[in-house]
Order: C-alpha cells, then sequence, then structure tokens
C-alpha cells in the first residue's frame, strides 16, 4: 500500500514538467547566476576604487609618492586628470570616485612639519565612507614612507645601519599579517559559491509547495481524497504517502546542486564548492530542513481553496522566509537587529547548518541543534495541516 | 442491509440530515432522489463515514456503523460525483494504485482488477492517460476503481453527469448487472427516467427528509395514466388560468413555472396552450408519458403528501 502511495507520488511528479523545473531547473540556475554575479566579493584584489591624481607640484617627492599610490589592484589609479575644477567635478560623477591633488609646494611642506596638510581629496558624493577611510589610511602610510625615505637620506651619512633598515622596511603588508577565517574548514578562504550554494540549496527544497500543492488540491477537488478516506486511508497514512517521496525529491535536489556547485560553477570562472567532510552532518540538515519544508507545504495545500491560491502564498512564505533567512542577503550583511530576527526563519536554520558543513567544515554535533529545530518546526506543520484536514473532511469540505 | 433510524446531522446551524430514517435491503437498487441541497450527497457522506453525524442510529450489513466502519469501508464502495481519478496517470496505474490501497491477497486483488477491467470494458485503453480518455471512458473507470474490492454495496453519486445518452445507457447497464449479481446500490441521480429505467426502490428526500420511501413500481401504479409536464417560460399568474384550464382536465401549478397536466389528450394540450398564449406566456418544453415518476417527485416536492 504504501509502495503504490509512494510510486504514484513520484510518477504524478514526473509527470509534471512545472514541478521538475520549479524543484530542479530554478535552484541550479539560481546556483550558477548567484556564484558567478557575487564571485568577486570575496576576492581580496578586486578593484575597490578608481581615483584620479593631479600633480601641481611636479617634483620628485610628488613623482615619488606618485609611485607609491600606483602599486596595488585594489585602488586602481588614473594618471593624467585634468587640473580644471570642471572637468574633476565631471570625472568625479562618472569613472572617478576620488580625486588626490598635490599642490604646489608639497616637496617643500614634507619636510617641514607633520602637522600641516599636505593633500587634497576631492570625493564622489555617493563614495562609501568605509572605502574613503581605507584610502585615507593608504595616504596616509605613503606619505609616511615618503617621509621615512627622506629621513633615510639625511640619516644615511650618520646612521648607516638605521637607514639601511629604513630601506628594507616593507610597505606591502604582504607577509605582515596573517588571516585566519573564523571556524572555516583548512583555514580555506570563504567563496561567493561556498556562500550561495547553501543559500539555494534552502530556497530551492522549499519548492516542494508547487508540486505537493498542485498534486494535493487536485485530489482535494477530485475526490480521490475522498475515495481514498473511503477506503480507510487515514490522514497520517496520506501525509507519510507525500512525506517520503518529497523527502527524496528533496535530496535529490541537494545532490544536483551540490553537484552544479562542484562541477558546473567552477566552468563559469566562479570558485567550486568545497562539499565538507561530513555526510552524517549533511544528510541531518537535508532531512531536517525537508520536513520543514515539506510541513509547510502541506499546511498551506490544506489551507489553500485553489492552487492558484496555493502556489502563491506558498511563493510569498519562500520569499519572505528567504528574506528574513539570510538567503537572499547574507546574514553577516544584515544589521545586528535584523541577525536576531532571522532566528524565526526555518530557512535560517537550515542554511546555518549548511554553512556548519559546506564553510566551516563541522560534524553532526555541530549541526544538532539546527536539524532538531527543523524536525520539531516541521512536526509542529504536519500536525497542524493533519488537524485541519480532519475538521475539513469532517465537514464535508 | 441498511437500517437508519432518526439521523441528524447538522453543519453548525445548518441542519443537512433531519431525523431521517430509511431502510435498504440487500441486492436492492435505491434511487435516492432530491433537488439540490436535499441532503443526499452528505447521507452518503455519512454512510461511508466520511462525515460525523450528531443523532441517531445507522447499522450496515447489521453492524453499528460507528464501531465497524473499517469493515463497513472494505465491503462497500463509494463513487464520487466527480471523477476521483490521477488524470497524469494511465488507466492501468489508476487502477493498480487505488487496488493496492485496499487489503487483499494477491490472487483475489488480480481477479478483482481482471473484473473491473472487463465489467468496465476498459481492456483496450489500459496503458492510455486518463487526461486523454472521453468524459464516458473516465466514469466508466471511475465505477471500476469502485469495484476493485469486490463490493457487497456501492453508492454512485450521480454518475451519469455530463455524460451523453449512449455511455448514460451502457453505464446504467453495468450497474443493473452488477445488481443482477448480487450486490446493492444506493444511486443517487438528477435523471428521473435513469431512476424508473435501473431502481427497485425510490427514496425522495427533501430538506434532509426521506419524503416518501417504497417499491418504484407500485408508487407508479396508481399515477400511471397519460400525464403531461409543461414548463413555462415565465412564471404562471395566480389562480385563475389554472381554475379556467382546471374544468377540461385535471391539471395542478408544482412550482412558479411548471404544469402538471393528467390525462393531457390533444384536446385538453390544445385548450391549455390557447390559454397559456392569451395570457402571453410562453412554453419552453412540454414533456409526456415517461414524466410519471418526474410529476410524483414534483408533487412530492412540491408539498403534495397525497398522491
Amino acid at each position: 500500500m504504501f509502495k503504490a502511495m509512494l510510486l504514484k507520488e513520484c510518477i504524478l511528479v514526473l509527470r509534471d514538467k512545472h514541478a521538475l523545473a520549479a524543484l530542479f531547473i530554478m535552484p541550479s540556475l539560481f546556483i550558477l547566476i548567484m556564484s558567478v554575479a557575487l564571485k568577486d566579493t570575496f576576492n581580496e584584489s578586486r578593484p575597490l576604487l578608481h581615483y584620479g591624481i593631479v600633480d601641481q607640484d611636479d617634483s620628485t617627492a610628488s613623482r615619488q609618492l606618485r609611485g607609491f599610490l600606483s602599486a596595488g589592484t585594489t585602488l586602481v589609479y588614473h594618471d593624467n586628470v585634468p587640473d580644471s575644477p570642471a572637468r574633476q567635478h565631471q570625472l568625479l560623477q562618472g569613472k572617478l570616485q576620488l580625486i588626490v591633488t598635490i599642490p604646489s609646494g608639497f616637496a617643500a611642506q614634507l619636510a617641514l612639519s607633520s602637522s600641516v596638510s599636505l593633500l587634497r581629496l576631492d570625493v564622489a558624493a555617493d563614495i562609501k565612507p568605509e572605502i574613503l577611510t581605507v584610502f585615507k589610511a593608504r595616504l596616509a602610510t605613503d606619505v609616511l614612507r615618503l617621509r621615512l625615505a627622506t629621513m633615510e637620506k639625511d640619516l644615511a651619512p650618520f646612521v648607516p645601519d638605521v637607514a639601511e633598515r629604513l630601506k628594507e622596511l616593507d610597505y606591502s603588508g604582504k607577509g605582515l599579517v596573517n588571516v585566519y577565517y573564523s571556524s572555516a574548514h583548512g583555514n580555506a578562504k570563504p567563496s561567493s559559491t561556498q556562500q550561495s550554494v547553501p543559500s539555494w540549496i534552502v530556497f530551492g527544497m522549499f519548492f516542494v509547495i508547487i508540486p505537493l500543492s498542485t498534486v494535493f488540491i487536485n485530489e482535494r477537488r477530485q475526490n480521490t481524497l475522498k475515495r481514498m478516506a473511503a477506503m480507510n486511508i487515514s490522514i497520517p497514512l496520506l501525509f507519510a504517502g507525500k512525506l517520503i517521496p518529497y523527502v527524496i525529491i528533496n535530496q535529490l535536489q541537494m545532490a544536483l546542486m551540490v553537484g552544479v556547485g562542484v562541477f558546473v560553477v567552477p566552468l563559469l570562472g566562479a570558485p567550486a564548492l568545497t562539499p565538507g567532510h561530513s555526510v552524517v552532518a549533511l544528510g541531518m540538515v537535508s532531512l531536517g530542513l525537508s520536513l520543514a519544508a515539506i510541513g509547510t507545504s502541506l499546511l498551506i495545500a490544506v489551507l489553500a481553496a485553489t492552487i492558484e491560491q496555493a502556489t502563491t502564498v506558498g511563493g510569498l512564505v519562500n520569499i519572505l522566509f528567504g528574506a528574513i533567512g539570510g538567503v537572499m542577503v547574507p546574514k553577516f550583511y544584515m544589521p545586528p537587529e535584523m541577525q536576531s530576527f532571522s532566528v524565526v526563519s526555518p530557512m535560517s536554520w537550515g542554511l546555518e547548518g549548511f554553512l556548519d558543513v559546506f564553510l566551516r567544515g563541522l560534524g553532526p554535533g555541530a549541526v544538532l541543534t539546527e536539524t532538531l529545530a527543523l524536525v520539531f518546526f516541521g512536526m509542529v506543520m504536519l500536525i497542524l495541516a493533519g488537524g485541519v484536514l480532519h475538521f475539513q473532511m469532517k465537514r464535508g469540505i | 442491509m441498511i437500517v437508519i433510524k432518526g439521523l441528524v446531522k447538522r453543519y453548525g446551524s445548518l441542519l443537512a440530515l433531519d431525523h431521517l430514517d430509511l431502510q435498504v435491503g440487500r441486492g436492492m437498487i435505491l434511487g435516492l432522489l432530491g433537488p439540490n441541497g436535499a441532503g443526499k450527497t452528505t447521507l452518503v457522506s455519512v454512510l461511508n463515514g466520511l462525515t460525523g453525524f450528531q443523532q441517531g442510529r445507522i447499522e450496515i450489513f447489521g453492524l453499528p456503523l460507528a464501531d465497524n466502519i473499517c469493515e463497513i469501508r472494505s465491503r462497500s464502495a463509494y463513487i464520487p460525483q466527480s471523477l476521483a481519478l490521477y488524470e497524469s496517470l494511465t488507466v492501468l496505474e489508476n487502477l493498480q494504485f487505488f487496488s493496492s490501497l485496499l487489503r487483499l491477497s494477491q490472487k483475489r486483488r488480480r481477479r478483482n482488477l481482471d473484473h473491473a477491467i472487463g465489467v468496465n470494458r476498459l481492456e483496450k485503453m489500459l496503458d492510455r492517460r486518463v487526461s486523454l480518455l472521453s468524459g464516458g471512458q473516465k466514469q466508466r473507470l471511475n465505477i471500476g476503481i469502485g469495484l476493485l474490492n469486490d463490493p457487497e454495496l456501492l453508492y454512485f453519486d450521480e454518475p451519469t453527469a455530463g455524460i451523453d445518452p449512449e455511455l448514460r445507457n451502457d453505464i446504467l447497464d453495468s450497474i443493473t448487472t452488477l445488481a443482477g449479481g448480487g450486490k446493492t446500490v444506493i444511486y443517487t441521480s438528477h435523471y428521473l427516467p435513469e431512476i424508473e429505467k435501473i431502481c427497485d426502490q425510490a427514496a425522495i428526500i427533501h430538506k434532509g427528509k426521506i419524503l416518501r420511501q417504497g417499491d418504484l413500481a407500485a408508487m407508479l401504479a396508481h399515477k400511471n395514466r397519460n400525464n403531461a409536464v409543461v414548463e413555462l417560460a415565465g412564471k404562471l399568474p395566480e389562480l385563475p388560468v389554472v381554475k379556467a384550464v382546471g374544468r377540461a382536465c385535471h391539471l395542478e401549478r408544482l412550482d412558479d413555472t411548471t404544469l402538471l397536466i393528467e390525462d393531457a389528450t390533444a384536446d385538453n394540450m390544445a385548450e391549455i396552450l390557447r390559454l397559456l398564449e392569451r395570457q402571453e406566456i410562453g412554453v419552453r418544453q412540454i414533456r409526456y408519458g415517461a414524466a410519471s415518476l418526474e410529476s410524483l417527485y414534483l408533487r412530492i416536492i412540491a408539498g403534495d403528501k397525497n398522491v
């Protein structure tokens, strides 16, 4: 009996092209698009800022400063900026975010005092404050470097060993600081794929609402539910007959999306997914998430009068859960209050579980809390759906 | 087979079944007649244990319904009004799916499946998807699924609704054959000629009560005259028209737009039509002869209990 119910659900889904598209193609495309679109988010050498320099001093010191500034790839240097305020204003509204003016007399001022303003910065109105802070720090470092170079020359005849040590100073910062990514597996650097694959797996799994509600509402509308009830099929058995095939479908979705992350995403130039090393932990989160998604879908299907209602409400619930739970906007981009609020979404628990596995390389112990929360949520949804359906059937709805 | 005493079913404040009494004997085909909202589907749902009831006693196969629902369901079948099928599955997949829900031995399951296929002539369409079948073919499958447990008691809820006359006759023949095999059938329908054709008994239900139940032949015997039912295009004015015609033959107003004429000879009908024309009342339809059950039904529903 149970085998027949499983088989029936599987055939119905396999013969529904729209359901297959929603369950398998849409989330895979999301993963591809988002991984490629965000591939530079975690790249430290990507350009942060385009800026220009106007050198009114044209001295050895100013040329040296320009040389220092032109090193590196994150702050992109543009030479030959015209010395006209109107033209500069135009540039700041277009391709440049910032213009550094080295005024005439810069070299002379440099030797005098550290408290005198040496440079002028013109910035675009929409420049991000943190970028401005980074650039000012960079400018201060390069001016300091210039002053030390001057000092080095002055000191060389008297204390040559100090001058030599000053000359050997590394201003690039490379090797000066070691970066450790918190809880990351093998200190692997996080990538856009590592962030986006778990998000879209979670989101995709909740899309079982579309085939599940379509089949369920058709069964109710065409009285196949009544017929099954008249054949002694209880509500728990009916739900079990839906739960298991959709759990299998969810696991297939996850396998497909992990496969896309590992094998297809790198073909498009984004980093490949590292799937972690705990299959058990992955299975725990995935099963918990599946139960939560199917429970929610069944409750919506039972409450909705038509397929249109179910798919609209289901889609809306998915988007809300996703937006709150950090699927669409990673939680670390959210303000602290929003991050605290995100725990109300079951997608957030599933996402944290998957991040524990994929990103942090953790095992079953780490995902137990999230898994139990998801299972509890799923059971509550199933019990509510069963209660509503029982009431509806008794009322002859 | 079925004994119902004082059955009361309420949906909130709405009284759907009002102290209903009914008895159905083994091997009988009972036609359950009543207008929309009379309580036919509610009664069938209660008998299948699909909905509960507040008061009364129901025994099926000599077993109280409330305590033996699983046993009773396993020996009966409900064939719903709408086609309770999976459109994406083939005919055979539908039959196999519903068959597998029944607690039967493999041998019995196979035998019943073959019987359901044979009786409903489904052999040539087993591999076709239900969505590609005609309405009549779907209904045959719908009935076939009902036979998968080889039930002693079948509930048909308007099985011929929306089906062309030829297929309707096919389905009625199948039901008659089933009843001939000793099965008991409860048949609800709006098509009164169907009830006349296949049923042994009729029960007229209105506002949740059985107004009349009995042997169909006996019910019709003393009214088996040359009746006609005239459906009017507009509302019939008050009694003057009726009285004027009433001198020529026995005529009754069943409702605002329906007249029942007994002894509807050609002269009487011509006189009635002239009178209606004078009153500028159009005639939509006149049904002769076979309207015997219909006239009885309409009169009972209209409140005439002295028929």
